[in-house]
This record gives C-alpha cells, sequence and structure tokens, in this order.
C-alpha cells in the first residue's frame, strides 16, 4: 500500500530571471513498511521534497497524494498534517517549558482529545520507544539521544502513517545516531512509512531504498539487496 | 597481524583446542577472515615450538587443548601495547580506475561515479543489514565493531564519490 505518492512534482521558487528551480518533475512512491531514504548535497532539493510530501508546502505542477488524498483538493492542510503526518527534525523543536510526556500530547490535544486520554497515548508511545521514564523530565533534563526518542515519539502518536525525518540523527555521535536508525526501522517494520533525508551514507544505508538527488532530478537510486532467506 | 595473535588472544580467555579457536576467531571477526583448520593447527605448533602455549593432554574425542603460556600472554600484551603503523595502503583500484577515468578521453566519469556510488551503497546496506541481526554477548559486540569498520569504510568511499563529482562537476 503506498503511503505517500510525488508524481512529476515541480517546484520553483521566485518568478523570471531569479526562478529558483528546487525540484525539476521527481516522482516518488513510498509504501507502507518501507523505509526510503534520500541524499543529497545542499541546494539539491531535499528538504523541499520533504515538505512537498508532508503538506507543508504545494508543488509548483505535478501531485502529491497521502494515502488516496490528492493534496491539491485538501482545505485543511494543518489538519491532515496533524493527524496523518509525523515530523523529525534535527533541530528537535520541543517545546522546553513542557515536560516530555506534554510535548508529546500537544498533536493529540490539539485535535480535540481529552487530557487523560492525550496523556495515555503519550505514555504508550513513549514505553514504545523506552523513554517511558522520563516522561515528566523537561527537555533541557535529557540528553539529546533521549531528546530526538521524544521527538519521534511526538511523531508516532496518533495514528501516523507517515513519518518525515530531516537529518534525524544530526547531531548525534554514530552510536546514538544508530539507536535512532534502529527505532526508525522498528517502527516501518511494524507498517509505517518513512521519508528520511540524510547526508550520511551510513544512517541511509538502513534504508530499503537510497534515492540521490542532484540539483533537483533523482539521479540514481540504490536498493538494500535482497535479504537471503 | 598474524593469526597468532588472534589465537593468543583467544587462549587467554582460557585453555581450548583447535576447533574451538577457529570457530571463536570466525565469530569474533565476523567472518571476515576466514581460518581454516590446517592454519590453526600449524600456527598452534608452531607458537609451541616458541614456547607462547603448551599443549595438555587430549580430552576422549582425541582432541588437545592448548594453554598459554606466561611468555605467550607476555607477547600478547607486547602486541597490544604496539599501535598499528598506518603502512602504505595496497593500492585501491577504485581510486586507480577514477584517476585513469579523468585521464583517458571520451569516458563518462560522471557515469562512472554514478555507477560506483549506487554499487557502494547496495554494499553498505548489506553491512548495516548484517550488523543489524549480529548477535548480543561479547562475540556480537566484537563482530558489530568489525562490521562497523567496514561501514565506516563503505562510508568514507561513498563521501570521496560524492567530493569527486562536485570536483568535476567545477573543472567541466
Amino acid at each position: 500500500m503506498t503511503v505517500v505518492r510525488l508524481a512529476e512534482v515541480a517546484r520553483v521558487h521566485g518568478e523570471g530571471a531569479t526562478a529558483v528551480h528546487a525540484l525539476k518533475g521527481v516522482s516518488l512512491e513510498v509504501d507502507a513498511g518501507e523505509l526510503v531514504a534520500v541524499m543529497g548535497p545542499s541546494g539539491s532539493g531535499k528538504s523541499t521534497l520533504l515538505n512537498l510530501a508532508g503538506g507543508l508546502d504545494r508543488p509548483t505542477s505535478g501531485t502529491v497524494h497521502i494515502g488516496e488524498q490528492d493534496l491539491a483538493a485538501v482545505r485543511d492542510l494543518a489538519a491532515l498534517r496533524r493527524r496523518g503526518v509525523g515530523y523529525v527534525f534535527q533541530d528537535l523543536n520541543l517545546i522546553t517549558s513542557l515536560t516530555a510526556a506534554e510535548n508529546v500530547m500537544l498533536p493529540r490535544e490539539l485535535d480535540g482529545v481529552r487530557a487523560r486520554l492525550a496523556r495515555e497515548e503519550a505514555m504508550a508511545v513513549l514505553a514504545e520507544v523506552d523513554v517511558d521514564d522520563l516522561a515528566d523530565r523537561f527537555p533541557d533534563e535529557l540528553s539529546g539521544g533521549q531528546r530526538q526518542r521524544v521527538a519521534i515519539a511526538r511523531a508516532l502518536v496518533g495514528e501516523r502513517r507517515l513519518l518525515l525525518a530531516d537529518e534525524p540523527t544530526g547531531a548525534l555521535d554514530t552510536r546514538t545516531g544508530d539507536e535512532i536508525m534502529r527505532l526508525l526501522r522498528a517502527r516501518c517494520d511494524a507498517g509505517a512509512a518513512v521519508l528520511l533525508v540524510t547526508h550520511e551514507p551510513r544512517y541511509a544505508a538502513w534504508a530499503d531504498r537510497v534515492v540521490f538527488l542532484r540539483d533537483g532530478m533523482i539521479a540514481d537510486s540504490a536498493s538494500a539487496p535482497l535479504a537471503s532467506a | 597481524m598474524s593469526i597468532r595473535h588472534g589465537l593468543l588472544a583467544l587462549l587467554s580467555r582460557g585453555p581450548r583446542h583447535g576447533y574451538q579457536l577457529r570457530v571463536e576467531f570466525e565469530a569474533s571477526t565476523g567472518a571476515t577472515w576466514p581460518l581454516n583448520i590446517g592454519q590453526v593447527y600449524t600456527t598452534l605448533s608452531r607458537m609451541e615450538r616458541d614456547g607462547l602455549v603448551t599443549p595438555g593432554e587430549s580430552d576422549d574425542q582425541g582432541r588437545v587443548v592448548y594453554t598459554i603460556t606466561a611468555a605467550g600472554l607476555a607477547e600478547l600484551a607486547r602486541w597490544f601495547g604496539t599501535p598499528v603503523v598506518q603502512s602504505e595502503r595496497p593500492r585501491d583500484e577504485l581510486v586507480i580506475k577514477l584517476a585513469m577515468a579523468v585521464a583517458a578521453r571520451e569516458v563518462d566519469v560522471a557515469e562512472v561515479i554514478r555507477r560506483q556510488r549506487t554499487a557502494t551503497m547496495s554494499a553498505l546496506q548489506q553491512l548495516t543489514r548484517v550488523k543489524r541481526a549480529a548477535a548480543d554477548g561479547t562475540d556480537g559486540v566484537a563482530q558489530r565493531l568489525v562490521l562497523d569498520s567496514m561501514i565506516f569504510q563503505a562510508e568514507a568511499e561513498q563521501r570521496w564519490l560524492d567530493h569527486c563529482e562536485a570536483v568535476l562537476k567545477e573543472e567541466r
């Protein structure tokens, strides 16, 4: 089942002589249970691709579907994003005045879920990523790896099937980075679709498929060899 | 390094017979260095000659159990205490190939890089998959570290390829 589908997507910033063609006709699908990594130098269109896939930005031409829904036809993109799409960014952006649990509860409460149920959901998902014992700590009281786990928990809470991760291992040492990848991989194996942007080959290698982006186009892609039975 | 230091390291955990040493050697190194049993016994008998190990009596299946000696422990400590010299690397075929692709006429260097990048990434994906499946415990950790070393090397190659691509694009 395809969770997100980009078809011939182009994105132009600005107009006329100063127009920047960030993406030039990219087609990409991510299925449930699949981890796809996008690699490319800065300016290659990686972040634009991620923003379009998650409905944070709209394409100049081409279509983006999340599940069956054509994003061009969706009025309330914010609601669709909250319910269907989780984001993990390098700079974490956990809210510092809220505890780990409160950070995870926030998107659910915005959706009108009552606090008690939102807390139950938050605790369940924090347990899944193994930081439920840190639920009542503030972001400043957590290590980089722990904060990233909380951010992933927040991205997963509710029934979100699509996870978009922009350099989620950015500031972490390689061992902690590996742990974060192990976690994302586990979510994938449990049925989520994950689209990961990274410039580090060692993390891209956790993906089923690696797409190389160059100058707004897909230059080539590498697939993991089939697992030997 | 020689096989003998590897075997001495394993024998420092306690007496072992040849087959056991071979199995543990391969488990620790993630099977990156397969040994045949002949190499193990040849090495053991040379180490016995040099006083680094002593053979015990054979067990009921006729296997001789070897024990590390004080001289063997000293040699092992010397080995661990000496850093490995960054000796001249053997010529890397990929480096030569790319240099020649640049030097030669009418070679699509970008295409050579692209093909290699895809192949290197596939290898990296395969290594990562093996690492994910590696067992827990001491042997599992040793095995993962060996795989990590290969992952870092493949990653360096991938970065170098990206670098080549960027430099050549500028030169054009």
